[in-house]
């Protein structure tokens, strides 16, 4: 496909959401009235939010995959020339996957919830702020110049604050607000940073930012833009010890909103660690990479300890609260893969990003609709004394759930394995110039991080999943997986196993890219 | 693609897709379930028997296609056939088969069955992918899916503790021993920039291994959890709690071998390193002895086939450990066929009598009059197992011995004559104890004399064919085959010497005279003291799972313990005497792994939430409350006094001016 | 006349009208010491205005902005200051804290209550108007 029609393909991505959300606010038109107003923007989310999926599904058939480390779908125009900002967008190998996977995921939440609206104010809100929520997210991903990037995370502040606030479950309030706070207060440090970064060198273009691999840039510049750009993501991703937003917000937000929450948007700060502080601050990255690692394996074993301790009988513990401390230890590897500096760490860290990200929107997916039959998500009260014997009660639901546990801790032959093992492999022999000793020790420990995994995510279905004869033939009997929950949820299985038994349908785009962007350091 | 390679690549495919069409399709189209359960596997046996005809003795096939770049070594869909991979192959796809045509039977109202036939089938794929390819991530994708397959399998009575338990504990012991095994992988690629195992055996012959001690340190942890070698053997016994198909197939004829399988792959990393050759002999020397005590202990007749399996893993073990991996496949060929059978028999009997505790079976008379079948068969597999001459686990076991004498007379390269004398001591002491724990479990079960066994129906035409097929093998597979297999292999003589054979077979003979003589000795006990429970069932022809998970699920709850009996009629017990207890308790090792690795995993759990909710929560709360405090002291000087603000903003101005005139 | 006459003049006026808002209590005082600051301004208008010779008259003009001004913003402040009086029973500035923030940390009520009492101020109030 020529390169125009990529590019207005491209432009019709980031738009039609933003226009989609106007349009949800305004009343309906006499011929799509439908059963009544609220079925009637929800079905228009549904239509507007496919329509994008289809776009962005043909932009991938479109790319040329023999060079995906070219910048392609491109558009520069100047846009404030007095401040040298332009409105650069493109794709390449790094952010197609990520495109796609928030366009489908953005999909599947809208159909979600136009079966099963969450508790809350009226739909037109809720649309518009997932219209808007899928616009910034798509905007990040495809955008190439620094000060757009800083516009784009935070257009996707407000709407997730709102989504949680409206039409969250308990505490919904008082987890909002950490949210957005503590997100804001990176986000300002990050802002410092591009500022400094786009100052010293003249442009805000991460393209020729990453062309000139930090050439412009004094090693001192490098090294405090590097770590205030590094702050405000590393709170984003969540990284240990700046995590503490996520458990709460998780545990507060609707079945949709933390769908988008762990599948899109946690996603945005690993994306502009590779896209902007790699290439633009070799130095930085370099001087802060093993202290990145540390922290990413603390993570990695903290988040997997915290779960074990929600999983145990008497704690009380809830699930997407138990979902959400997974996430940590997720990201965690995603991170010991960037700080490893070398092209197959990079590689392993982007598989488990687009990994996680299919995983734990359908874990959530599916804790949420647990949540729905249960009224509850506390799995003390779940599973009784000896488990809620789902594979009897809901047998559909219950395998689901064991393949999204499967899948989420690190079994090869599903998409949670090749990310895992390519970030530690990338860590056991890491980038020159960087402590071997300390970087095999990392490794030894995520490796131990994924034994943790197993023991949490076994006990958790072991509890939900197992239990007496009598509890599985108890009844009232449970509802099983209903049509619009397997339409909602077989893309994300079904990607699972094809992303794990193929992975060089992923690695074979990023492998380039990421070739291009450590090329130079 | 040579045809050879074509037939070999849809020998694991086949399962597979039976695998995914059984998952998928299973309960929309049940008259599917059976033809998708066994045809594949069948095939696969075919296609199997055909690769190894095709290739013949002494030659290799070879495909790759690239599955993946990663940036550094990249990924390989290869495939790499040796004689030990032909040969194996043909012995997994018959176990498998078997297991298949058997529970047809077994799980035949079981309304799990097609989610059960589709894993077992997935379970067979991974597998056939461990033994034919040639590239070790490949390699450890099958190994982590046959993992994740035993705990799926090993869970299918979930509705039992035991099984919910087994299943977890299953799939935890071998993770440990995976996460060392990963890292491994790891240093080898990394050393020889492949992961093919051609290139890093060259590399390790060429001396390319930069640790080739810890190298193969870490791989031995992945191998002692999934062949269950101590210390990471524990999982084995519970894992008696799934159905016993399963553990005829993953629990004695494949998963287990799998790791025993990469070591012969490997085995020039391993000979690389006496140190690692040292502690797999010591590995397992502990492993064949604590096995053999604890099987004399046992009471369920699964778990005393359970560390049988341990021992005779051990054997092949040790049998690597000489540098011999030509002694170690005769012997994991051998013992797949007959603790296959054995497994399956024992299902047989568990369904006629209505327990699996052999205490009960002790007590119960006409057993053996009504499963001659399994009577016979079972004879002829503890025989085998024996090593009573001439059936094959006679020549199998000898040719380890062989291969340890040699070693021990300093006559093996890379090996020092320690570790050969170890694995002979070793190896000869196990075969006494295998004699009598085998001798024991037959007298037990077969010769008991009491009230009439209830009847639960006939024994199906499936089960009890599938025994004779196996005990075809079991016989003369040994005798047949020893002179030509080292021609499909390297070429090792694998004939049984005169002093190994007649001290092995001696001491065996030794074990079962012992242990008939306590039985004797005992059966007054016997007869005085009632013991045991069995599964009654209206039903006069129900499904044998049922009585199966029906047995596993009382057996705590009579016996006060999962594995042993306090039977004063148990000739172990007589034998033991002081280790009865804890050889019954497998030499209370899980209690051990609970201290040393539970209590303080589950410890540091609890401070992880300490920590997080008050020590990081404490940090955040501060990073709020320090702008509070700021915002406090701002908001004092808002008085509302409108004086002070001007006498405020006079000083302002008179700092200003000030400034001014100064400046300029 | 030399310049330093009226200078001085103003600055004296100047100074004793920003005693007069800086220390008296009576808000109608304070503005009186207002106005005196204003007319100060005023006299030192005119006054640098004639000495400058502007041709503009500049100064005599912002003048009579400055008056204009004045009388405006004394209207309102007494309407303000009888306003308060009325509802407060207090001309007295010290008492009018109604704007001062509770100090309180934030989380509690966000707008502040006014902390006047009407109780209190009474007998308070009396004092003032006496020395007023």
């Amino acid at each position: 496909m020529n390169d125009t029609a990529l590019q207005y393909l491209l432009a019709a991505v980031l738009v039609l959401p933003l226009l989609g959300a106007l349009a949800a606010l305004l009343p309906p038109p006499p011929g799509l009235r439908g059963r009544d107003p609220d079925q009637a923007v929800l079905r228009h989310g549904v239509t507007v939010t496919g329509a994008v999926l289809v776009l962005t599904v043909v932009l991938a058939a479109g790319f040329d995959r023999g060079h995906p480390g070219r910048m392609q779908a491109t558009t520069d125009v100047d846009w404030i020339p007095a401040l040298r900002i332009h409105l650069h967008l493109g794709v390449d190998g790094i952010s197609l996957p990520l495109v796609v996977l928030t366009a489908l995921l953005t999909f599947l939440c809208a159909l979600y919830s136009y079966f099963t609206m969450p508790a809350g104010p009226t739909p037109k809100a809720f649309v518009a702020l997932l219209l808007l929520l899928e616009g910034g997210t798509l905007a990040s991903f495809a955008v190439l110049d620094l000060m757009l990037f800083f516009l784009a995370f935070e257009t996707v502040l407000v709407p997730m604050y709102f989504l949680i606030a409206r039409w969250g479950g308990g505490d919904r309030e008082r987890s909002a607000l950490r949210f957005i706070v503590y997100t804001l207060l990176g986000s300002v440090i990050m802002l410092l940073g591009l500022l400094l970064v786009g100052l010293k060198a003249h442009t805000f273009d991460m393209v020729a930012l990453a062309s000139d691999n930090g050439s412009h840039l004094s090693h001192t510049t490098q090294l405090v833009a590097a770590l205030a750009i590094g702050i405000g993501l590393a709170v984003k991703t969540p990284m240990w010890p700046l995590h503490s937003w996520l458990p709460d917000a998780h545990t507060a937000a609707p079945t949709a909103g933390s769908v988008l929450l762990a599948g899109v948007l946690l996603k945005m700060g690993t994306y502009g660690l590779v896209r902007i502080v790699l290439p633009v601050t070799p130095e930085g990255i370099h001087t802060f990479a093993p202290y990145l690692a540390a922290f990413a394996v603390v993570g990695i074993v903290y988040g997997s300890l915290a779960c074990l301790q929600l999983a145990r009988q008497g704690n009380g513990g809830d699930l997407k609260r138990l979902v959400a401390y997974s996430s940590v230890g997720h990201m965690g590897f995603v991170l010991l893969g960037i700080a490893s500096l070398t092209r197959t760490g990079v590689n392993g860290a982007l598989f488990a990003n687009i990994a996680h990200g299919l995983i734990t929107g359908l874990l959530f997916f599916l804790v949420g609709a647990l949540k729905d039959r249960y009224g509850t998500g506390d799995l003390d009260q779940l599973a009784g004394r000896t488990g809620a014997a789902l594979y009897g009660r809901a047998p559909r639901l219950g395998g689901l759930l064991a393949l999204a546990a499967v899948a989420s801790l690190g079994l090869p032959g599903l998409a949670g394995f090749w990310g895992e093992m390519l970030a530690m492999f990338g860590s056991f022999k890491p980038g020159a110039g960087l402590d071997r000793g300390a970087y095999v020790t990392f490794t030894a420990v995520a490796a131990f991080g994924t034994l943790l995994t197993a023991g949490y995510l076994l006990t958790v279905v072991r509890r939900v999943c197992m239990g007496d004869r009598d509890t599985a033939t108890a009844e009232p009997a449970l509802a099983d997986v209903r049509g619009y929950e397997f339409a909602a949820w077989t893309p994300l299985a079904a990607l699972t196993v094809l992303a794990g038994l193929w992975p060089a349908a992923l690695l074979g785009l990023t492998d380039p890219a990421v070739r291009s962007l450590l090329g130079g350091s | 693609m040579t045809l050879t390679a074509s037939l070999a690549a849809l020998v694991p495919a086949l399962p597979f897709l039976g695998a995914a069409f059984g998952l998928l399709l299973g309960r929309r189209a049940p008259g599917f379930v059976r033809p998708l359960a066994v045809l594949p596997a069948l095939t696969s046996l075919v296609l199997a028997a055909l690769v190894a005809a095709r290739q013949g003795p002494g030659q290799t096939t070879d495909a790759a296609h690239r599955l993946t770049p990663t940036g550094s070594v990249p990924i390989d869909l290869a495939l790499s056939i040796d004689g030990f991979g032909a040969v194996i192959a043909v012995l997994v796809a018959l176990v498998a088969t078997c297991v298949q045509i058997y529970s047809v039977s077994y799980l035949r109202d079981d309304p799990r069955y097609p989610s059960y036939a589709a894993v077992v089938n997935l379970f067979t794929a991974a597998m056939l992918l461990v033994v034919y390819t040639g590239d070790l991530m490949v390699l450890l994708v099958g190994w982590e899916v046959m993992g994740i397959c035993s705990y799926f399998l090993v869970g299918h009575y979930w509705e039992t503790e035991a099984a919910r338990a087994a299943s977890v504990k299953a799939f935890l012991v071998t993770k440990l021993g995976d996460v060392p095994f990963l890292i491994g992988v790891f240093a080898l690629a990394a050393d020889a920039h492949s992961f093919r195992i051609g290139d890093i055996t060259t590399t390790a012959t060429g001396g390319g291994l930069h640790h080739p001690t810890v190298d193969a340190l870490l791989l031995l942890a992945g191998v002692a959890g999934k062949s269950a070698q101590f210390p990471l053997h524990t999982w084995l016994p519970d894992a008696m709690a799934g159905p016993t198909p399963v553990s005829a197939l993953i629990h004695a004829a494949t998963m287990v071998a799998a790791g025993i399988y990469l070591v012969a792959r490997l085995l020039p990393v391993f000979t690389a390193s006496a140190a690692a050759l040292a502690v797999l002999a010591a590995m397992s020397a502990v492993t064949m002895i604590g096995s053999g005590l604890a099987a004399l202990a046992q009471d369920d007749i699964k778990r005393v086939l359970a560390y049988s399996t341990i021992g005779q893993l051990g054997y092949m073990a040790g049998a690597l450990a000489v540098g011999n991996r030509d002694a170690a496949m005769f012997h994991l060929l051998s013992h797949g066929v007959f603790k296959a059978l054995l497994f399956l028999s024992a299902g047989v009997v568990i369904h006629a009598s209505g327990t699996n505790s052999l205490t009960a079976m002790s007590r119960m008379g006409g057993l053996a009059r009504r499963v001659p079948d399994a009577m016979w068969t079972m004879a002829i597999g503890l025989a085998a197992l024996a090593a009573i001459p001439p059936l094959s686990g006679f020549f199998s076991k000898e040719s380890v011995l062989r291969a340890a004498e040699h070693a021990a007379a300093g006559d093996t390269l890379h090996v020092p004559s320690a570790v050969g004398w170890t694995v002979l001591v070793a190896g000869m002491l196990t075969a006494l104890l295998t004699g009598g724990y085998a001798t024991r479990l037959f007298l037990l079960a077969f010769r008991g004399s009491g009230p009439e066994a209830p009847d639960h129906g006939r024994q199906p035409l499936p089960m009890t064919g599938v025994l004779w097929v196996l005990a075809v093998p079991a016989v003369a597979f040994g005798g047949l085959t020893y002179r030509r297999l080292p021609d499909w292999l390297d070429k090792v003589p694998l004939g049984p010497t005169l002093t190994t054979a007649v001290l092995g077979t001696g001491l065996s003979l030794v074990g079962v005279l012992v242990v008939l003589g306590a039985w004797r000795a005992v059966s007054e006990a016997r007869r005085q003291v009632p013991m045991g429970a069995v599964v009654e069932n209206a039903d006069a022809d129900v499904e044998p799972a049922l009585v199966e998970a029906e047995a596993i699920a009382t057996h705590t709850r009579v016996y006060g313990d999962i594995a042993a009996a306090d039977d004063p009629g148990d000739p172990g017990r007589l034998l033991l005497g002081p280790l009865h207890a804890a050889a019954g308790h497998g030499f209370r090792l899980d209690a051990a792994y609970h201290t040393l690795f539970v209590r303080p995993v589950l410890a540091a759990a609890g401070l992880v939430r300490f920590l997080d909710r008050d020590v990081v929560e404490t940090w955040v709360k501060g990073a709020a409350g320090a702008p509070n405090l700021l915002g406090a002291a701002v908001r004092k000087a808002q008085t509302g006094n409108v004086q002070t603000y001007l006498s405020a903003l006079l000083a302002g101005a008179v700092v200003l001016a000030v400034l001014v005139a100064v400046g300029s | 006349m030399h310049l330093v006459y009226p200078a001085v003049l103003a600055s004296l006026l100047f100074a004793v009208g920003l005693y007069g808002v800086l220390a008296r209590r009576n808000a109608i005082l304070v503005l009186m010491s207002v106005e005196l600051m204003l007319n100060a301004v005023n006299l030192d208008l005119v006054a640098f205005d004639r000495w400058l010779s502007d041709s503009l008259h500049s100064g005599q003009a912002l003048t009579l902005f400055t008056i204009t001004i004045a009388a405006a913003e004394i209207g309102l402040g007494l309407a303000i200051v009888l306003l308060v009086y009325r509802n407060r029973g207090t001309a007295d500035i010290d008492r009018v804290t109604g704007l001062a923030d509770p100090g309180r940390p934030l989380g509690g009520d966000s707008g502040g209550a006014p902390d006047s009492d009407p109780a209190t101020d009474t007998p308070d109030d009396e004092k003032a108007e006496a020395t007023a």
